[in-house]
């Protein structure tokens, strides 16, 4: 997992072994989606098509497909939901790149068209978004939530 | 959670995260920058401490303020974490259905009677 920024995106890497078609799946399948984001998905895979995903029952990501290339590419807007939102739904644009690398996938996830810091803070959201960051970190502390925490993913805590 | 919503969500508590962002300042310094009451600044900082935004340290008498490192994170770092935490899961769940399809397959070749290893399968 590596991991860089840049003044307006954020990008993360890393190395999955399944293949590129699998991986897919998971940014379009509800289901599947679930086992690694959020507790409910709605998603509606095809440009335009709306992609909502509750985080924790309190936030709530929303945006729409702008591109489906399976199993390499796709394109989705992205924000999250609620009046105090830095980043509102459909402001800000992310980029999933997956390509073969052996019997696996490499995956490059980029972030970009964030709100600058700047602008951020001169709109006096530069403290609201924490409660944000505050929620969501609690959820991926929270092992209940999400059923994928350990590397077996089964049988834990009950 | 509701505790920091709620901490945050009044203006002047912001100013006084803001004003000790960088640096520790002590009760008086941060009232200094108000023009409200000593015990309302002094209700503010409680509040901020028992959010966890806010850390406290005495000396003597005197109180110093520094607010917490993780009330301070940018938009990027909060995103950087999130989906890199998001990616690892995503790495574990994908792997685990690219071995369910991996024995799928094997089962759908083997009762087809061709593929690898497919003539310990069937009579």
């Amino acid at each position: 997992m590596a991991s860089t920024e840049t003044a307006t995106a954020v990008e993360v890497e890393v190395r999955i072994g399944a293949n590129p078609e699998t991986v897919f799946d998971f940014f379009t399948d509800p289901d599947k989606m679930i086992q690694w984001m959020g507790r409910a998905a709605e998603l509606d895979p095809r440009p335009g098509g709306v992609l909502r995903c509750d985080i924790n029952g309190r936030n709530v990501a929303s945006g729409e497909y702008v591109e489906l290339d399976p199993p390499r590419r796709l394109v989705f807007t992205w924000g999250w939901e609620g009046e105090d939102s830095v980043t509102k739904p459909g402001s800000s644009k992310v980029e999933v790149l997956l390509a073969p690398d052996g019997d696996g996938t490499h995956l490059r996830l980029i972030h970009r068209d964030l709100p600058s810091a700047e602008s951020a803070e001169r709109h006096g959201h530069g403290w609201r978004h924490y409660t944000e960051r505050l929620s969501l970190a609690a959820t991926g502390a929270d092992p209940g939530a999400d059923p994928w925490t350990s590397p077996d993913g089964a049988g834990d805590k009950s | 959670m509701d505790r920091v919503a709620r901490a945050i969500a009044e203006p002047r508590r912001r100013e006084i995260l803001a004003l000790v962002r960088d640096s520790e300042l002590s009760a008086g310094d941060i009232a200094a920058g108000f023009d409200i009451s000593r015990p309302a600044i002094s209700q503010h900082l409680a509040v901020l401490r028992e959010a966890g935004l806010l850390s406290e340290r005495r000396e003597g008498t005197r109180r110093y303020y520094r607010a917490e490192p993780q009330a301070l994170g940018g938009l990027r770092d909060f995103l950087n974490e999130f989906w890199t935490d998001r990616l690892e899961r995503l790495k574990l769940a994908a792997e685990l259905e690219q071995q369910r399809r991996n024995k799928r397959g094997k089962h759908r070749d083997s009762n087809r009677g061709r593929g690898g290893g497919s003539d310990r399968g069937k009579p």
